[in-house]
Order: structure tokens, then sequence, then C-alpha cells
């Protein structure tokens, strides 16, 4: 029994702890995605697939506009994203470098904004989006999105300006630029890795937001792909090889960033321990 | 004044750094009021009014009545106890699992980004998806959960038409998500604890077990604190995974609050009750907010 005591071995067993329940989920609705109706609603169940098949991924942009849903997706994720990382590399700038007076207040008063229940400011966004003849258009979702994730990203960037040498800044201005100059060819370039955690921080909220999205833009040709999808399982009937595929294709893009940016989004997660 | 603050001056006129300040942070106030400052002030002033487009477009004011009825509506309680049932048994059960992944992942692995991965997927994956996903595992038909019953020679449970089964169906999938998030921040905690620290203890002959106790759980209280924080506001507001789940159900037996002041305001279009209840939730979550603020957060500052 030499192997028990291998310390190797249970570091093995230890990180297969962590990446089997980390994996399982989306690594099982992959393999449901794969499965035909008739496969799904059999006893006792399958793991693998026993024929697997691309079927239901045809279906699934057949039978509903799931490349709309889609689309919508990315349009908001996106335009969310650029408005919520300028405004929050302004603000930024201004705390972590300007003298501002009440500077531990504004700072208070962003987390305290980022702790808002969505749920409550849903109600009167709902009045007021209605009231502007902005329900179902884009900008009742693309201002909201970007203004929950403005608190996050100010904060990170905060820290990522403090880090910027103060000293590089002041040489170059000496040397003839000025701050604006200064600011967009010294400060900027080495911020960037801050301003590109804090968009990806602000992407993948607005990919995962579902109670806004599903109430203020619930028209069919209007929904992100949260929205869109939930609404496949009818009051009895789960078509669950339609809703796996389509939830294959939804996950697909935030998989993507977490695995080609993962040191980035820790960095950015824990940062003072900002909010998931 | 130095020769910055001069060259400064010059390349704003005479913008003061004040002003100069004051115009960098206008778009991120005009952005949070307009988007949760102005809300909150409609809300509390919606919540004084009955309003029920239903019966018309116009509001009545009526003062305190709808929080009166709020707090006779035994719908409103049930969706409250619901809530902080949640919260007492998916914050401490996301931080007890959340602190083993943590420090799973502290291990001196040579390849990190499987167990990175493994942390983050969960964090990444939309709340309404994990409900979707975690239904079908709970599903009492053909979901794996009760496959895994059967194969151990248990009986198959009806997971989410059960209320008591629905609502630890539901805890347990909150937790699988949440968990990673604390996990790792509490991985941030542990990897600036210094290593030196274990080898003293050890030289001391302290166990590992000690080493934990002594050591590494004083050292990790303010990152667990940040997380028990977070994870309690956030708890409070918990919507997506019971109504992906159960929708609330089997009748309102898993209905949160957040739910039920979706189901007043957006479905039945009961703005001043509706509203009235979202600033009870807004109360619980600006209390807990104030708690974090000058307990927790007050020291960096």
């Amino acid at each position: 029994m030499n192997f028990l005591r291998s310390p190797r071995l249970w570091l093995w067993i230890a990180a297969a702890i962590v990446v089997v329940n980390g994996f399982f989920p989306a690594v099982w609705i992959l393999f449901t995605s794969l499965k035909l109706e008739g496969e799904l609603t059999r006893l006792p169940i399958t793991y693998w697939p026993q024929n697997p098949t691309v079927q239901n991924y045809i279906q699934a942009f057949r039978e509903q506009p799931l490349g709309r849903y889609f689309f919508n997706s990315v349009v908001i994720g996106v335009l969310s994203t650029l408005l919520c990382v300028t405004v929050a590399s302004l603000a930024a700038y201004a705390l972590a470098r300007l003298r501002v007076r009440r500077r531990g207040l504004i700072l208070s008063l962003l987390v305290g904004v980022s702790m808002f229940p969505v749920a409550s400011l849903m109600v009167p966004l709902y009045q007021t989006f209605t009231e502007l003849g902005l329900r179902n258009n884009y900008l009742a979702l693309i201002l909201p999105h970007a203004a929950l994730s403005l608190p996050v990203a100010t904060l990170t960037l905060v820290s990522f300006f403090a880090g910027i040498p103060r000293d590089l800044e002041s040489a170059a201005m000496i040397d003839g630029s000025t701050r604006v100059g200064a600011l967009w060819r010294v400060v900027m370039p080495l911020a960037a890795p801050g301003v590109f955690t804090a968009a990806i921080l602000a992407f993948v909220n607005s990919w995962d937001e579902f109670l806004l999205a599903s109430t203020l833009l619930p028209a069919k040709a209007m929904r992100t792909l949260p929205v869109g999808i939930q609404l496949y399982q009818g009051e009895y009937s789960f078509p669950w090889p339609l809703i796996s595929a389509a939830l294959v294709v939804a996950l697909v893009p935030v998989a993507l960033i977490i695995a080609l940016f993962q040191e980035r989004v820790v960095g950015g997660l824990t940062q003072g321990g900002v909010k998931g | 004044m130095t020769l910055s603050e001069r060259k400064y001056r010059r390349s704003f006129g005479d913008l003061s750094e004040g002003t100069l300040a004051f115009w960098l942070l206008l778009p991120a106030g005009l952005l949070l009021g307009l988007i949760a400052l102005y809300p909150v002030g409609r809300l509390i002033y919606t919540s004084f009014f009955k309003q029920r487009l239903s019966e018309g477009p116009q509001a009545t004011f009526i003062g305190f009545s709808n929080y009166a009825q709020a707090f006779a509506d035994e719908r409103f309680w049930n969706a409250f106890w619901n809530t902080a049932k949640i919260v007492v048994v998916t914050v401490p059960g996301a931080l007890v699992v959340g602190l083993l992944l943590a420090l799973i992942a502290n291990l001196p692995f040579r390849i990190k980004w499987p167990v990175r991965l493994g942390l983050l997927l969960p964090w990444a994956l939309p709340l309404i998806f994990v409900g979707l996903i975690f239904q079908w595992f709970f599903d009492s038909q053909y979901g794996i959960v009760n496959d895994v019953l059967i194969r151990l020679g248990l009986e198959r449970q009806y997971w989410l038409i059960q209320p008591s089964l629905a609502f630890w169906a539901i805890c347990w999938t909150i937790i699988w998500k949440t968990s990673s998030f604390v996990a790792l921040i509490l991985l941030a905690g542990l990897q600036v604890i210094p290593s030196e620290l274990y080898e003293a203890a050890e030289v001391d002959g302290a166990s590992r077990w000690q080493g934990f106790w002594r050591i590494t759980l004083p050292l990790l209280t303010p990152a667990i604190l940040v997380a028990l924080i977070f994870r309690t506001i956030t708890a409070f507001q918990t919507f997506d995974i019971p109504y992906a789940m159960t929708k609330g159900g089997p009748g309102t037996a898993t209905e949160t609050l957040a739910m039920y002041i979706r189901t007043e305001s957006i479905e039945n279009l009961n703005f001043g009750y509706g509203s009235a209840l979202a600033v009870l939730l807004f109360l619980v979550s600006l209390a807990i907010t104030v708690v974090y603020l000058r307990y927790v957060r007050g020291g960096d500052e």
C-alpha cells in the first residue's frame, strides 16, 4: 500500500475533486445535447451519448430564433461593456490620481450602489423605460448593464491606476507632453490590462443577467439568450434536446473568455473582493 | 507649485484639479444617478401610492398602507421566510465548500489551469442556466441524481415536486454555483499567508490540523468576512435559480422575495404594492451593506 503514501496521488485526487465539481454540469449538458429525444427518455439513463448527433443543434436554431437571441446578447454585452469601461476609466483616473474631495465617501458610495438589489431597481426601471417608450429597445438594457458593472469596473481600475508610478507621467510631461498626452501615451498602455480585466467582468455580467433582460426586453425579437432559452420550457413539457443544445451555444462565448483570460479574470474578481 | 503642476495648468487652461476631477467623475455620476439613485427615489415614492395598471394609470396616495398590507400578507411572509431559509443554508454552505475548494486549489500543482478553470466555470455560468441544468439533474424520471440513488439501492425521490425536497435541491444548486466565487476570494487570501509561518509552526511541533486552526483560519478571517457579506446580500436577492428550477413551486413553496416582487409589479402591474415589497428588500440589503462598509471595509480607507 505504498502508493497511498505518495503525495502525488493525493494531489491528483484533490485536483480531480475541483475539476469534476466545476466541469461536470457543463460537460453533462454537452453530452445531453448530443443525444436524441429517444435516448434521453429511456431508462436506465445513458451517460455517454450512444449515437452522438448534432441534430439538436439544427433543431434549436430552426425552431426558435436562437441566432437572433445570440445577436441580441452580443450587441448588449459589447455596447454595455464599452460604455461601462469608458465611464469607469474616467472616474477611476480621477479617483486614483487627482485630489478629490470626499474620495472615501465616493468609494463607499460605489460599493453601496453595487449592493443595490436588482429586483428593487427592476420596478422603477420598468416604469421609467415604459414611459420613455424605450421598453424593447436595446438602450433599456445597455444602460442598466453598464451601470450595474460600473462600481466593480471602477474599483478594479482605481487599483490599476494607483499602481502606475506617477514619475512616468511627470517624466512625459517634462518632455513636453500635455497631461492628456501623457495620459494617452503613458498611462493608458500601462492600464490596458486593467481596462481589459474590467471589460471581461462587465461582459460576463451582462451575458449572464436575466431579471432585467426579461423585464425590459420581453419582445421575442429582442430577447437575450438567458431570456429566450428560459422560455423554451413549456408549462408541462421540457424539450431537453433543444434546451441543452441552446445552452451549449450560449455557454461557448463565456467558456472561451474564461479559458483564454483566466488569470486576468481571477485577478479582477479577487481585487479587494468585488461582487460576482 | 511643482513643475508638473504648472505644466498641467497650462494644458488645461484655467481648469483646476478639482474641476477636472468633477468632469471625469460626471459621466459615472450621471449613469449611476439615472440607473440606481433616481430609481430608488421613485421606488420609495411609488410605494406610498395605490397604483394598479389594471385599474387605470392613476395613482392615489395611501401613506403606509402598502406596508401595512405587506406585513399582513401571508404570501409576503412565506416569501420572506423562504428567502431567509435560503440565506441561512446557502451562505454557510457556500463558505464551507468554498473553503475546501480554496484549500485544494492552493496546493502546489505544477499545472494550474485545470483547477483554476474548475473554479471559474461555475462563476461564469449564467445563474438561470445553472438552474436549468440542475433542473435536469433533479428530474425525477431521467435525472442523474435519481439514477445515482437507484444505483446505490436507494429510492427514487420526487425532487422538484415535493416542497421540502425542492427547497434542498435549490439550496444544493445555489451552493454549487456560489461556492466557487467564495473559493476564488479565499484563495487570494490564502496566497498571501507567508509559508514561513507554517514552517515555524512545524519546527515547534505543531500538526497540520493545528496549523489550519491557529494560522490559516485567523489570517483568513478578513477574506472570509468579505465573502460572507457579499454572499449574504446576494442570497437575499435570490431569483434566477429557483425561478428556473421550480418557478416558486410547488404552489409558492419555494417562492423568494425577489420572485414575489416580480410577480406583483411586472406580471400583475401592481406598482404600488410591488414597490413597497421592493423597498423592504432594499432595506435589508442596505442594512447589510452598512455593516459591511462600517466594520469590514472601514479599515482600508
